[in-house]
């Protein structure tokens, strides 16, 4: 157990320590980390737009009234910015640092390689969408009719934490299959985009859709699922439960395909 | 014009070459761009049948499933890579070797270009288009295909593509100043993307608003080519449109030189 508190503590020190460099770099490039910011702000601004046109010509979508869309959409985005923010490096594995033969470092380094890789880059881009989906969220409740409980609250930081890990999982069992192809970026892209089903009720989408985003590319489970048991349908055991089970599942394949991997992996050149 | 040809074309040849090379790359990503049209083409059918009416704002349900279709076929192929380009030879100083040899420098880009376009083109043009036909047929039951509103659409497909390509490139000069593009390049996009109808069709905005970006030459890369598919533009309005088109395209290619001449005295190249 001490062992085990000593290895965490080191781990999270490690972490500080990448994340103080990694933005020392960001400050090299001011104008352009600001312009990237107010870009991902902008979207986002153009995406509640394009949902104020819909939403001033019919009453509701489907059932779901303009701020349960809005709040469906904001819990959408928390996740996927806490992921974007830690684990973004995950990225570059597919795009470029096996094909360079860049992962020789990590293999160097005396912390496991998947740690040694992710902690290498913390994208602030990400506070963009963190920023909104909370504005977002904090728009909306007010609106909805939540039922704000101790219980609830738990339930709302337990999901978020689990779907993030959806995304995760998603993004490293996709570019763990650069080790064998060296490049596997646009397999990963193809994965992620799906994720943007998951910002609008599945109801709208057809049968073989929907089963699509639940049960084999489960983001679904990012948002709609637990925003709906917030929103008084659907039980905690599905919504949330089942968010918990695909991103322990996703992570642990993640973790396995990656394990794999770097055991099979080759340098690529000199 | 025979010269030019005769120049450039191994430009074009090696632009089609160096995509065909990355296509599988190419349909992954398009694999996961056109799962944004079938997104919003989801989030229409449910505002249809959520509203109720048969028409949103003039828009019937097909016509706007064509025009998610084909906005997004637009986009795909009228995208100009320019300013990614010029602004990475700017900042690594390879621009340096451009500049000695006897060519236009822009046009070595375009003609490479186009050959990367074509490559594009073959891929997705095909497939999109009939699949939006035969949606159309199986929708409304009659054959809509209309030969000449199609010919007139590739003619202002075409024009979208050349301002775009001069946009982007007269965008690019802008690294002589900035340096690193990327950002600003998110910013440009989303912008861009929204001004051109590709978010919603035009029609959509408020009045007044609607009429200035009309005017813009954003609604000359998107919105234009994909109502002229559409055939919600009578005759003079299809004219009106592609002198429009025209004028932009005049307008850009004009700056770009302006900006060039400016610009080339100012630059520093470090290293070699």
């Amino acid at each position: 157990m001490k062992k085990f508190f000593k290895k965490t503590h080191r781990m999270f020190k490690l972490h500080r320590i990448f994340i103080k460099q990694d933005l020392k770099r960001l400050m090299e490039y001011k104008v352009d980390f600001l312009t990237g910011a107010v870009g991902m702000l902008l979207t986002q601004a153009i995406n509640l737009f394009f949902l104020s046109i819909i939403f001033s010509q019919i009453p509701d979508l489907k059932g779901y009234t303009f701020e349960k869309i809005i709040f469906i959409y904001g819990f959408s985005l928390l996740p996927k910015a806490i992921d974007h923010l830690f684990f973004d490096n995950l990225w570059s594995i597919g795009y470029f640092i096996i094909r360079k033969g860049d992962f020789d470092k990590y293999l160097t380094r005396p912390v496991s390689t998947l740690f040694a890789v992710t902690v290498e880059k913390f994208q602030v881009d990400a506070f963009g969408e963190l920023v909104v989906g909370i504005a977002f969220l904090c728009v909306s409740i007010p609106n909805v009719n939540l039922d704000v409980s101790f219980l609830n609250i738990l339930l709302f930081i337990v999901s978020v934490f689990f779907a993030t890990f959806i995304f995760t999982g998603v993004k490293l069992i996709t570019s763990s299959i650069a080790f064998w192809t060296k490049q596997s970026g646009n397999i990963t892209y193809m994965f992620y985009m799906v994720n943007d089903f998951a910002k609008y009720p599945t109801t709208i989408y057809n049968r073989a859709l929907s089963f699509i985003i639940t049960f084999i590319i489960p983001f679904a489970f990012t948002a709609f699922f637990p925003a709906s048991y917030f929103l008084g349908n659907g039980n905690a055991l599905f919504n949330i439960g089942g968010t918990a089970m695909m991103a322990v599942i996703l992570m642990a394949v993640g973790i396995f395909v990656w394990n794999k991997g770097v055991s099979s992996y080759e340098s690529a050149g000199s | 014009m025979r010269k030019i040809l005769r120049i450039y074309k191994p430009f074009t040849h090696a632009g089609f070459l160096l995509a065909a090379q990355y296509r599988v790359n190419f349909i992954f990503f398009i694999f996961g761009d056109i799962l944004r049209c079938f997104i919003n083409y989801f989030l229409w059918h449910a505002v249809f049948t959520s509203g109720g009416a048969k028409t949103f704002m003039g828009f019937s349900e097909h016509d706007m499933v064509v025009y998610i279709f084909i906005s997004f076929l637009t986009g795909i192929v009228s995208y100009s890579d320019g300013a990614f380009a010029v602004g990475e030879e700017i900042r690594d100083g390879s621009i340096a070797m451009r500049m000695i040899k006897p060519i236009r420098f822009e046009f070595a880009f375009l003609f490479q270009e186009l050959g990367e376009r074509t490559m594009t083109a073959m891929i997705v043009f095909v497939p999109l288009m009939a699949g939006v036909e035969i949606y159309k047929f199986a929708a409304t039951g009659v054959l809509g295909f209309n030969i000449w509103y199609f010919l007139v659409y590739l003619l202002s497909l075409t024009l979208s593509y050349l301002i775009n390509f001069y946009f982007n490139v007269c965008y690019g000069y802008s690294a002589f100043v900035l340096k690193y593009l990327w950002g600003s390049n998110l910013l440009k996009d989303c912008i861009v993307g929204f001004l051109s109808g590709g978010v919603v069709p035009l029609a959509f905005m408020p009045a007044g608003l609607g009429f200035v970006l009309n005017l813009l030459p954003f609604a000359s890369l998107t919105y234009i080519p994909v109502m002229i598919y559409l055939g919600m533009y009578d005759v003079p309005t299809i004219l009106l449109s592609l002198g429009l088109q025209v004028f932009w395209l005049a307008f850009f290619i004009f700056l770009q030189r302006i900006i060039w001449n400016a610009c080339v005295r100012h630059m520093s190249v470090q290293g070699g």
